[in-house]
Formats: structure tokens, sequence, C-alpha cells
């Protein structure tokens, strides 16, 4: 499946992040700009409208004008207003601001020197209440063109006082009286953007606009950031696919190598360039697992064959045997030869398998070890009397110097490991030599040293004697019941026990096996 | 037919020596790589069975010192069976290898092989005149008769049609026919020689004075 794929499911988790992000920019950017562009449409409604309400005056004899500190132009000419509307719930915030228009709008526009005032819209069927006379200069802010400013003004009652040409037909009437005086809020109606403000007389104005060139533009620049969105998109997600190519791709060297070592082939490794990153790190790694793994079955694999190869000469001995005792009749004393040879093969294939299955024991750490308080030195003398005929036969002296050395572990195991040494130290003896046992205690530490007198192990072997079936003699298999896993099975065991077993030697000045043991 | 056993385990050698001595060989033994290149050496056997791991010299040391001066088939026995091992053997000049452990029928019949290759024969059947002799069964018959023979006659008789048309001197004989342990009084060969003519008849084998004797037609 595609979507299993790292790479995949990176590619679209790395696209839809970015396409989220991009989607919040343009959309952010978008509603900021759209943002801007109406505040600055309102704010030249709020230009045009405080004139506008400050045009519309009760008809004279009414109440006051709203804004009695307000020199109004117009009440000037008119006198005041008739009616008994009165403003209130009059903001002074706004009122300040409308004061400065109008304070302006009066000074330019001083209708008796600039020319006849405004007059529009002015049906008034039910009789001059309210008078609305925009100046000529205000009247200017306010074009026929159809995009541009329009108002509409009404009177109490929501009769319409005025309207500018360019004003839409539809325009809605205000709402029920009632309405707080002041500024409403901005609405948009259609593609149009009005504003109505309630004059405390009961009427108001509304100065709005169409504002379908701006929805126009911003419908492009929406268009534009979609499309500058796409193409950073594209170029993100190649940008994003090239980044996860290379990043996948040495776990893809990583996963092929693995392959073909799961196929059976333990020397591939794999090739990592920069092994300064996480995944060259890895590799590292990797490959020094796969080179012990190689190793450890090299190992085994050797093991193995070695193992059949030291059963395959006794089954070897035992077919010529028989073979040849069944070839034909034979005497007694023939057959009893040929039945003391077979016994011998068995014999010693019965001590490669007991060897073997003690090393796979203490490999698989289920060889169960006492732990008993025990003399080493009684030990080591028993086993010295066990091999004192052996020795004698090779005319070779045993000489044991060993105080009493309490220790705490399995004797019978480590009577093993000191019999092995001793056998060790008699084979490879010379003629007459001399087999030598120390022993001593070193603060808490038990050191047993077994040392001959033969020729010594050449420096080539003495790192591998320990390695199972591993013989200096390549040709003394089997001599003498050797199996080839007397000191790696004494190794191990000592290790078992927490101790350690090293040998030294010099070639030609004997040599000298030493177990140390904590006491 | 003379054979040179180089095999360290005792029993071994013992079983194997008996066995071939049995089928009518004249066997040397050899203990380790020293004694066993000694002999090759010094002695024209007729193949030698030769083990690969020996004390002293080993078994790779005495074919590849061996093949120096002489072509003397070899059989090599190893418990190694790993093709690079048998491969390295064939290579270093063995003629065949037997992997441990084995069948004695199989060794035989290898050694026989061996032998009969290095006569320049392919076949177990020699014929000389309306003598023939099978190998393979050690029997001789004469004008489809068979006729019976001591193990050395039979061993004699092989020896000289192997090298029919040839003549085959008394030492060579006695090196190829007795061991290094038997007695070899001077007069033993004449009386085998005397008992086959009484059984192949008269002029089976020519007498060359002063060289030997001789099977088949005169070179």
């Amino acid at each position: 499946m595609i979507f299993q794929s790292i790479r995949w499911r990176l590619q679209l988790w790395y696209g839809l992040v970015f396409l989220a992000l991009l989607a919040g920019f343009g959309v952010t950017a978008y509603a900021l700009l759209r943002n801007v562009q109406l505040r600055h449409l309102d704010g030249e409604f709020q230009r045009r409208i405080g004139p506008l309400s400050s045009s519309l005056r009760p008809p004279p004899g009414g109440p006051r004008p709203f804004f009695p500190f307000f020199p109004n132009p117009f009440t000037n000419s008119q006198g005041p207003p008739p009616g008994g509307l009165r403003p209130d719930g009059l903001r002074m915030g706004r009122g300040g601001r409308r004061e400065d228009q109008g304070d302006r709008g009066g000074r330019g526009g001083d209708f008796p020197e600039g020319g006849s005032p405004e007059e529009r819209g002015f049906p008034r069927p039910d009789g001059p209440e309210f008078q609305f006379r925009l100046p000529s200069d205000q009247a200017a802010l306010f074009g026929s063109e159809s995009n541009s400013f329009y108002y509409v003004v009404w009177g109490p009652g929501g009769r319409e006082l005025a309207r500018s040409d360019a004003a839409p037909r539809d325009v809605p009437p205000p709402p029920a009286a009632g309405a707080a005086p002041g500024p409403a809020e901005p609405r948009m109606r259609g593609v149009f953007r009005e504003i109505y403000h309630a004059t405390p007389g009961g009427g108001g104005v509304l100065v709005g606009r169409s504002i379908a060139e701006e929805l126009a533009g911003l419908r492009r620049l929406a268009w534009k950031l979609a499309a500058a969105g796409g193409v950073v998109l594209l170029l993100g997600l190649t940008g994003g696919w090239w980044v996860a190519t290379r990043a996948i791709r040495p776990i893809e060297d990583i996963s092929a190598t693995a392959v073909k070592i799961a196929a059976g082939d333990l020397s591939q490794r794999i090739s990592a360039a920069d092994t300064e990153n996480e995944l060259g790190r890895l590799a590292a790694v990797l490959n020094s697992t796969f080179a012990r793994l190689e190793a450890s079955f090299a190992q085994q694999q050797q093991f193995t064959s070695d193992a059949a190869h030291e059963l395959r000469t006794p089954i070897t001995v035992m077919l010529a045997q028989t073979q040849t005792a069944l070839a034909r009749e034979r005497g007694a004393a023939e057959y009893r030869a040929t039945v003391e040879a077979c016994q011998r093969a068995a014999q010693r294939m019965r001590k490669l398998m007991e060897s073997l299955l003690e090393l796979a024991r203490l490999d698989a750490g289920q060889e169960t070890l006492r732990r008993m308080p025990y003399d080493l030195s009684k030990t080591v003398s028993d086993c010295v009397e066990l091999m004192a005929p052996l020795a004698e036969a090779r005319g070779l002296k045993i000489q044991c110097a060993v105080p009493a050395l309490p220790c705490l572990g399995d004797p019978e195991r480590m009577g093993r490991v000191v019999t092995n040494l001793l056998d060790n130290a008699i084979e490879y003896n010379q003629e007459c030599g001399q087999v030598r046992i120390t022993g001593e205690k070193l603060g808490g530490t038990v050191i047993l040293s077994v040392n001959n007198s033969g020729p010594g192990i050449a420096a080539e072997d003495l790192p591998r004697i320990f390695e199972r079936f591993y013989r200096a003699d390549k040709a003394r298999s089997g001599s003498r019941g050797h199996t080839g896993l007397g000191l790696a099975i004494s190794k191990a065991i000592v290790e078992a026990h927490g101790g350690t077993l090293e040998a030294a030697s010099q070639p030609g000045e004997g040599a000298t096996f030493t177990l140390r043991l904590p006491g | 037919m003379r054979i040179l056993i180089v095999e360290d385990e005792p029993d071994l050698l013992r079983s194997l020596t008996q066995a071939l001595q049995e089928e009518g060989y004249a066997v040397d033994g050899a203990a380790d790589g020293e004694a066993g290149l000694f002999n090759a050496q010094n002695y024209d056997y007729d193949a030698v069975v030769l083990d690969v791991m020996l004390p002293k010299v080993d078994g790779w040391e005495i074919l590849r010192r061996l093949r120096k001066t002489k072509k003397t088939p070899v059989l090599m026995l190893t418990a190694r069976d790993q093709p690079k091992d048998r491969v390295r053997g064939l290579d270093t000049g063995a003629d065949d290898y037997v992997v441990k452990p084995f069948d004695l029928p199989e060794l035989f019949a290898r050694l026989r092989a061996l032998i009969r290759r290095s006569a320049g024969r392919t076949s177990n059947l020699l014929a000389v005149g309306d003598v023939v002799i099978d190998t393979g069964a050690r029997q001789i018959s004469r004008g489809g008769q068979a006729v019976a023979l001591t193990a050395r006659e039979y061993a004699l008789v092989e020896f000289l049609a192997l090298h029919q048309g040839r003549v085959v001197t008394r030492t060579a004989l006695y090196e190829h026919l007795f061991d290094e342990n038997e007695s070899t009084l001077s007069n033993l060969l004449d009386v085998h020689v005397s008992n086959i003519r009484k059984k192949l008849g008269a002029d089976f084998i020519t007498t060359r004075r002063g060289h030997g004797y001789c099977v088949g037609g005169a070179p």
C-alpha cells in the first residue's frame, strides 16, 4: 500500500501541514486587506455623515439643533427649528468629532457667499417640520456615478427627505423609531456598504457606496493568493519529496542490506558514507551487530563442524573394526580385540558427548552451580592424588605447595578444572620434567597457579588455547582421549564462579595457568 | 600390490592394515607423518592411504613433498568434508579423497580403481592369452574355467598382468608383494612362480634370466 510507505506518509503529513499554513496565511492576508479597505471606506463614511446629520435640522420653532454648543451655519439662516423633539443619549465623544467636522464644513460651506445652498429631495408633503440643506462643498463629496458615495436622509417617521443621485432605489427605510441616536454599525447590503446614522429628532441619514469594484479587487486578490499558494505548495511538496527521498535513502540501504543478510549472506554491510548523523550512527551500530552476528555464526559453525569432526574418527574406527571382523570367521582373540577397539571408540565418543553437553549447559547458564564453602587446597590434593600415576608413568614430579584456601562454590566442578589443568601440565611436559602447583590468598582473591616445565605454548597459539577444539598441535586429535574441550570447559566453569583463568608462557620455559577466584 | 597407510589413530591403523592384508595387499603402516613420508619416499608403493591430520608432518605436507619425487597414487583420508578441503586435497596432487567415516568396501574399490588407473587400465578385467583376471572379484579364470589361487599367487599374477608385456624385476616383485615385516626368502618367489605355472600353464610366465619375469607378449 502506498500509504504504508514512510515516504508517502511523510509527504502526506508535510503536504497537509503546509497546506494548512498556506491557507491560514492566505485567509489572514485576505481578511486583513479587506478589513483595511472597509475601515478606510468607513472612515470616508464618517467624514461624510457628520455634515449630513448636521444638515438635517428640525423645522424652525422646533427644538434647538441637537448640538447646541455647535455653531451650525444652518441655524443662523433658518432660525431655531420648531417641534418638541429633544436630543437624548447624546454621546460627547462622537459629538466632539462631529463638531470638528461640522466646524470645518460650516466654515468651508458658508452658503450665503458660496452660492445657493443645495436643497434636494424635499418632498415634504406633510409640512416643513424638518429641513435638509447640504452645503455645496459637502454635496461635492457625493457623486452621481454608480460607484460614488450616496446618501439618503429621512425625517422622523421614516419620511424620506433627500437622496443623492447615485443612491439606489432599493435602499431600505430606516429602522422603526426608537433606535438610539448616533451612528449604527456599518452594514453590507449586496455590493453596497452603508452606514445609518439616527439623528436625535427621530430621523436619520444613510451614507453608502457600492463597493463592487473593491469586492472585485478583493476577489482578484484572493485568486492571486490562491494561485501563489498553489505554486508555493507545489514547490514545497517537490522540496519535501526530495528531502524525504534523501532522508529515506539510508533507510532503504539498511533495509536492502538487511534483506540480503536475512537471505543468508552474513558478509553484507551497510555502506554509510556519513557516519555523523543519526542514520549513520544507526548504520554503524547495525554493521557492528552484523559483524558480531557473523563472527558468532562462524564460531558456531566451526564448533559444530569440529564436534562432528571429533565424532568422525571414533565412528570410522568402529566401522573399520567391525567390517574387518565380519568379513570372515575369526578366532575369539580377534573378536575380543575388535570389541575392545569398539569400546575405546565408544568411550571416546561418550567423553566428547559429555563435554559437549556440559559446555552447552554452561553456555545456556542452566548449569546450577552449588555454592558451598570448601577448601580449594583439599580439592587440589585430591586431584594430585588422582593424577599421580599418570605423572609417574611419564617420569614427572608434581610439587604441590598450597595452603588452606577457603572458597565458596562447587568443589566438584572446581576439581574438574584442577584435573584439566594438571592433565594439560602433564600432557604437554617434557620427560622427567615437573609440575608445580602454588596457591595463595591475596586480598579477597584466591590465586592458584599450575606451572609445568614443558616446551611452553607458542605465542600465536596462546590467545586461542581456550577456544573450543583448538589444539596447538593440530594432529593430537583424540590422542589419549583428549577432546580439545578441556580448557574451554575449565574457563567456562571458572567464569561461572565469577573468577578468571589465564595462561602465560614463554616458549621453552614452560607454561603457567593462573586461576583467580573471589574468596 | 603394496600399500602404505599413514594414520595416527592406532585402532584405525590396525584394522585398515588387517583388512587390506586380507584383500591380498602387502601393507606397511606409519603412525605419524615423518615415518609416513620416509616410507613413501623410499619405497615404490602401488598406492598410499594418507590421513590429513597427522602428528609432526601433516598430510598436506607429505603430499607436497612426495609429489616432488614420486607419482605414487595417493588416497587422502580426512574428517573434513568441506568442499574447499576436497578441492585443496585434489589440487595438491591427491588422486582420490575419502571422508571419514567410510565403508571398507568403498575404500577398497577406490584403491583398486586408483591402482588400475595408474597402470593405464580402464577395466577391472585383465586378459593374458586365455587367462582372464577379474581384479574386482579377485578371481582368475583360464578358458572360462575358474582357477583357485592363493592370495599371494593372485597378487603376483595381478601385478605381472598389470605390467604385461614388460619385464618385471625380482626386486620390484619383492617390493610390491611383501611388506617390510615379512622375511623375504630369496626362493619364495620361485616357489610362487612354479605354483602359478602348474595352475595357469607352463608358458604363462616367462623367465628372463638375470632380468626378471614377464607375462604376455614379448617386448
